[in-house]
């Protein structure tokens, strides 16, 4: 049964990446489109744009939500491939592990930066 | 007696690539893997760039976003963008063909029937469509908004 569910989640996260990193390119990449709709280009790459953004704590958990669906659905997604090429229930459940092991590291780091950021 | 094994049809590595008589589906589901992977990879640059040379300073900051500006890094990010396109809508397709949404009326299985997979091609057909739509307003962008 919990197989069913990661793979339910895996769906579920991935729609949530969808709709958080569909905001994201279309911000990021298509500014002439929306200057055309009258949406005001900035600069969101600029030192000043995101240090303000990251002092504010509505963004930083947004990147933390974002961090954590994202390494969920690459890992478990790359855990799927992977476990094609073996048979042996060994050999998954290390894999399994280790990927657990490298997503929490991931996570930690990754949600440290922005949580220590929001003080700057 | 005749022992069953477990997994008689594994494929090993092949079976990445082994499309059989699936069709297209098959082959945007192997392209799936395909961007889904260099999404993972351009994910490891990212985080490392938003992780790493971010909590830096102003000027580390700066230095990373000049760099990035590369012409071949503009090229890489178009690819991404596009690859990003791909995997989300063919992904959303997934989903709802998997949860049963886009199966359509039962029917008789009367000569000439359609089999699932035909039935479902026209949704599959209108999402390369939008992809392809897609990709070519980024490129527009991409090119009008300068590279």
């Amino acid at each position: 049964m919990w197989r069913t569910r990661l793979h339910l989640l895996h769906m579920l996260t991935g729609v949530l990446i969808a709709s958080l990193l569909g905001i994201h390119l279309v911000i990021l990449h298509l500014d002439a489109i929306l200057g055309f709709f009258g949406v005001a280009a900035t600069e969101p790459t600029s030192w000043q744009s995101m240090i303000t953004r990251a002092s504010q704590g509505i963004w930083a958990g947004l990147y933390i939500a974002l961090l954590a669906f994202v390494l969920y659905h690459a890992l478990y997604g790359l855990r799927g491939v992977i476990l094609e090429v073996t048979t042996s229930a060994k050999t998954e459940r290390i894999i399994t592990w280790s990927f657990i092991i490298v997503g929490i590291i991931a996570f930690i780091w990754g949600a440290y930066v922005p949580v220590a950021l929001l003080s700057s | 007696m005749k022992q069953i094994l477990p997994r008689q049809n594994y494929l090993g590595a092949g079976g990445w690539v082994w499309a059989g008589n699936y069709q297209l589906e098959r082959y945007l589901y192997i392209l799936h893997r395909i961007t889904g992977l260099g999404i993972l990879f351009f994910g490891l640059i990212h985080l490392t760039m938003t992780t790493f040379f971010r909590i830096q300073g102003q000027d580390v900051w700066e230095a990373t976003i000049a760099l990035l500006t590369n012409p071949w890094f503009k090229i890489g990010e178009y690819l991404v963008a596009v690859a990003f396109v791909y995997h989300a809508l063919n992904g959303l397709r997934l989903i709802l063909q998997g949860l049963g949404f886009v199966l359509g009326k039962p029917t008789p299985p009367i000569y000439p029937y359609k089999d699932a997979l035909r039935k479902k091609r026209p949704w599959t057909m209108a999402m390369v469509a939008v992809i392809v739509i897609l990709a070519l307003v980024f490129l527009f962008d991409f090119t009008v908004g300068g590279w």
